[in-house]
């Protein structure tokens, strides 16, 4: 308990540094919101009066409290670009990006597990050592270069999906659907890599130990044995690549979004750079954070729930 | 000492490198090093008479929208990221190796703080960041080097760490510290020789994931700006002719690919 306490505040920690960091250095980036609104049109006069009206001529300290004081009462600032508050510019965003999020881990998590524990009792097998050769590929591959693969194949050759993504970002998810399948399947194809190469290795591992031998001895039968005593004991470190992975659906597909112009917050993000839309992306940066951070305590403390010899080790 | 010495350098020979590596590995070294001495078409050469063509005589993979020759730009492509890679490289390794074997070696506060410190740049969200810089500071390679080397660092500063946690326990460590070893006489003359095996590795690694980071960045526009022939910026600057000209598009993945996946084979101990 002490111990996951001590992780809690260190997470706190390192949230509070990098945001402070975060804000002092978007701060820092030579232009604002009114520069950004105002472009090459701006005069020296026309900023400084936007800059006045939009208090952002206070000194940077004062900003930055005021921002954290609105932050805590749920308010996360205007963009003066689009004129709109971010969160009416984030949420359906984000909703879009959660949309793929979890159809990604619907295709990629289950199969991962159910082809990570074949391939690790059978590891030798000509299409497990084929399959494990795609994975490593599919790892080590950039996602623009997936998602382009995956474009030209089942969009261009054979066309089951729609390529390009015209769908506005405030669609209903019905519409938005037939959109989703390509994004997803990218993603998908990085997490089922990842996954599967750890329960395959959790499940080699744990196929050798003792305990599975005594099972196999008292005679009960394979089957069995692989359900109540190989796939119990391999998850635990499976299910903590699942959290930080699964953070990695919400946080890390600007590439993916790009390619297929798909309307969510990676999307969002690099437009929000290309404008110079400063008010954007100090929040998108902190939700990212957030994910990472709760991602990885998760991660650690599923290891320690799960694995029966860590019991009350939390 | 010797044990430890002699491992890492009979692994290297028994490890039996596939020929299939080992040549990818030399080839892209070759047309890195030699794109700009051999007889190519010029990369920038735009042929207005013949735009999107398929592989011909005169252009060996065809031209690109604007009618320059691929094959010439497919030779050059790599050069861009290669260059980054290898000086954003150089900086994460020598910082990694010097905050990890300073982080194990003082222990302590010290110890605690440059962990805490690895933490916070593992936290960062590194192609926003990139994109950021990237985006505001001008595509600066001399920036987007430091920034990549910075960022890629703290992988190597664990293992740098780990490895000389190990080291230290040894034997012939402490036989130093007896003769009366100084805390910088043992890092120089009994730690860094002996982490290279593994640390290298581990820096190999890093060197892909940079060089991917650098091509996922040009791929967004981010990276190497046009008309520099780089593949990440290639493939992003023919999607939309894909269905005309699908070689535009899977030339520079092929080279990509290859490279990455050769030079991982090389780190990978499996």
């Amino acid at each position: 308990m002490k111990n996951l306490a001590r992780r809690i505040f260190f997470a706190l920690a390192t949230f509070f540094a990098l945001a402070v960091f975060s804000f002092l250095g978007v701060d820092a980036l030579p232009g604002d919101g009114c520069t950004a609104l105002l472009g090459r049109f701006g005069t020296a006069q026309k900023v400084a009066e936007c800059r006045k009206t939009n208090e952002l001529d206070k000194p940077v300290l004062v900003r930055m409290g005021d921002w954290s004081l609105d932050l805590i009462k749920g308010d996360l600032g205007y963009s003066i670009k689009r004129d709109l508050p971010v969160a009416d510019v984030i949420i359906p965003r984000l909703r879009n990006t959660a949309v793929m999020a979890v159809v990604a881990a619907l295709i990629a998590f289950p199969a991962a597990v159910l082809v990570g524990v074949r391939l690790g009792r059978f590891p030798n097998s000509r299409l497990g050592r084929l399959t494990n050769q795609f994975s490593v590929i599919a790892m080590t591959l950039p996602e623009f270069v997936t998602a382009t693969v995956l474009w030209l194949v089942l969009s261009i050759w054979i066309p089951i999906f729609p390529g390009v993504n015209v769908v506005p970002s405030n669609a209903t998810i019905r519409e938005l659907m037939p959109n989703v399948w390509l994004p997803a399947l990218t993603l998908a194809t990085v997490i089922f890599a990842h996954t599967m190469r750890t329960m395959r290795a959790s499940v080699m591992s744990v196929k050798e130990m003792p305990f599975v031998e005594s099972a196999r001895l008292r005679g009960t039968k394979e089957r069995v044995t692989v359900r109540r005593n190989i796939v119990p004991a391999a998850m635990p470190p499976v299910l903590s690549v699942i959290a930080i992975d699964g953070s990695w659906l919400l946080t890390g597909t600007f590439v993916t979004e790009a390619v297929f112009n798909y309307q969510g917050l990676g999307r969002l993000a690099i437009d929000a750079i290309s404008d110079r839309d400063t008010a954007l992306i100090l929040p998108i940066i902190l939700f990212g954070l957030a994910v990472y951070l709760v991602a990885s305590l998760l991660a650690d403390a599923l290891v320690k729930i799960f694995d029966p010899r860590q019991v009350g080790a939390v | 000492m010797k044990t430890i010495l002699t491992k890492p350098v009979a692994s290297l020979r028994s490890r039996r490198v596939k020929p299939l590596v080992l040549f990818t590995i030399t080839f892209h070294g070759f047309i890195a090093v030699l794109a700009p001495f051999l007889p190519l078409a010029s990369t920038d050469a735009q042929d207005s008479g013949s735009l999107l063509q398929g592989p011909s005589l005169e252009h060996w993979l065809g031209t690109d929208s604007l009618g320059r020759d691929v094959f010439s730009r497919l030779l050059h492509g790599g050069r861009p990221s290669l260059l980054i890679a290898v000086a954003a490289t150089l900086i994460s390794a020598v910082a990694g190796i010097v905050i990890g074997s300073l982080s194990a070696l003082a222990g302590g506060w010290l110890d605690d703080a440059l962990s805490r410190l690895l933490d916070f740049l593992l936290a960062l969200p590194t192609l926003i960041l990139l994109l950021l810089i990237s985006s505001f500071f001008g595509q600066d390679p001399f920036i987007l080097s430091l920034a990549l080397g910075l960022m890629y660092l703290a992988p190597i500063a664990r293992v740098t760490r780990s490895t000389t946690q190990t080291l230290l326990a040894r034997d012939f460590v402490r036989v130093a510290r007896m003769q009366g070893a100084g805390n910088l006489a043992i890092l120089r003359g009994e730690v860094l020789p002996n982490v290279g095996w593994v640390v290298f590795t581990e820096v190999t690694m890093q060197f892909t994931w940079i060089l991917l980071a650098f091509s996922s960045l040009s791929f967004l526009g981010l990276g190497a700006s046009p008309p520099t022939p780089e593949w990440g910026l290639m493939i992003a600057e023919s999607r939309s002719y894909m269905t005309l000209n699908p070689i535009l598009v899977i030339s520079p993945i092929l080279m990509l690919a290859s490279l990455v996946l050769a030079i991982q084979a090389l780190a990978d101990h499996e």
